[in-house]
């Protein structure tokens, strides 16, 4: 799922105007004041839904935040529209110069904003992707009515090895842009050569990674389990062999590259 | 034709991607010679003492292994990075 924020006067507005170039499916978030956002309280319900027989569906609940929220969305939808979240770890489009936290493009007003151009900025940056992303597709490929088998592995970060270990506060990861990409293709081909593995799916996150998120994703479509553990662990071991990308690891006492130890 | 360069190596030469000129019939060898030349600090990070590349070092050409005997052409995209550490 590729996501965008937009901040300053007239960012919904330019979020629906997106919504209708891109072509895939769209969520908007938009960010409420906090009084808005006090759920209406019944004793023992985190969440209420609202669901009518064609679909259509209204939600509210409390206790989420953004992060969150585009981890579930993630799975669902091709797209993510932000408005008025500034201080989001996402591309974001400035309004009238309003400031925010990744800027990556600007224009005077939301009608002044050309969304062709925004349309293939959203495309550009690294998508937000989740274990459940991978899944998702591994059930919607073609070959699923041969499947009897999904096996996954999640790559996360380590605080402690041991009990007196210097936590690891984040790790950042640094990729060769398009290189990387392509050995990971060719390893998901050649693991799917093998006899009953239908689909091999990866992704590796890049930029800097707290301590207990995730970082690594591989899934594997299979005939039948004993293949798709097999596949799943060669595929974790030959992406962190051959795949180049690169960890510096942040400490509560230090900062190194991890190849240096 | 570029370098780019990753991790400790960017951080060692300053720069992420680096331009050098190098002869139409260069090698491999000596477009990294030229890169070395350029930001001598690298030289100890990716030559041992008897001046061999470190096996730990790679070099791609074009996002392929590459020797240091083999050719280079105009246009060429080199890289050079330690051991990868993804996962």
């Amino acid at each position: 799922m590729h996501v965008l924020g937009i901040v300053g006067a007239g960012a919904t507005t330019l979020c629906d105007r997106l919504a209708a170039q891109l072509d895939g499916r769209v969520a908007t978030v938009e960010s409420l004041p906090e009084s808005a956002t006090e759920p209406e309280s019944t004793d023992g319900v985190a969440a209420a839904y609202g669901l009518s027989p064609d679909g259509n569906w209204v939600g509210s609940g409390d206790d989420r935040d953004l992060d969150g929220l585009l981890d579930d969305l993630s799975a669902e939808y091709d797209y993510a529209l932000l408005s008025g979240f500034p201080d989001a770890r996402v591309p974001t489009v400035a309004l009238a110069g309003v400031d925010a936290a990744n800027v990556v493009a600007e224009a005077e007003t939301a009608d002044a904003a050309d969304v062709a151009s925004l349309a293939a900025e959203i495309d550009s940056h690294e998508p937000h992707v989740t274990l459940e992303t991978l899944v998702e597709r591994a059930k919607a490929d073609p070959l699923e009515v041969y499947a009897g088998a999904i096996a996954t592995f999640t790559g996360r970060v380590r605080a402690k090895e041991s009990e007196d270990d210097d936590p690891t506060l984040s790790l950042e990861f640094e990729k060769y842009d398009g290189v990387a990409e392509s050995k990971m293709d060719a390893i998901s081909e050649e693991l799917e050569a093998r006899d009953g593995v239908l689909r091999v799916l990866m992704h590796h996150r890049v930029g800097v990674v707290e301590d207990g998120a995730d970082i690594v994703f591989v899934v594997v479509l299979a005939g039948h389990r004993r293949e798709a553990f097999r596949t799943v662990e060669d595929g974790i071991d030959r992406l962190k062999d051959e795949v180049p990308i690169f960890k510096k690891e942040t400490t509560t006492d230090e900062e190194f590259w991890v190849h240096d130890r | 034709m570029e370098w780019k360069l990753f991790a400790d190596l960017a951080e060692v030469a300053g720069s992420r991607t680096v331009r050098v000129d190098v002869d139409g019939d260069a090698t491999v060898g000596d477009a990294l010679d030229a890169l070395v030349g350029a930001h001598p600090a690298l030289e100890s990070r990716v030559f041992g003492d008897d001046g061999e590349l470190y096996d730990h070092i790679n070099v791609l050409r074009n996002g392929e292994a590459a020797a240091l005997g083999e050719a280079t052409a105009a246009g060429d995209e080199l890289a050079l990075f330690p051991p990868v550490s993804g996962g």
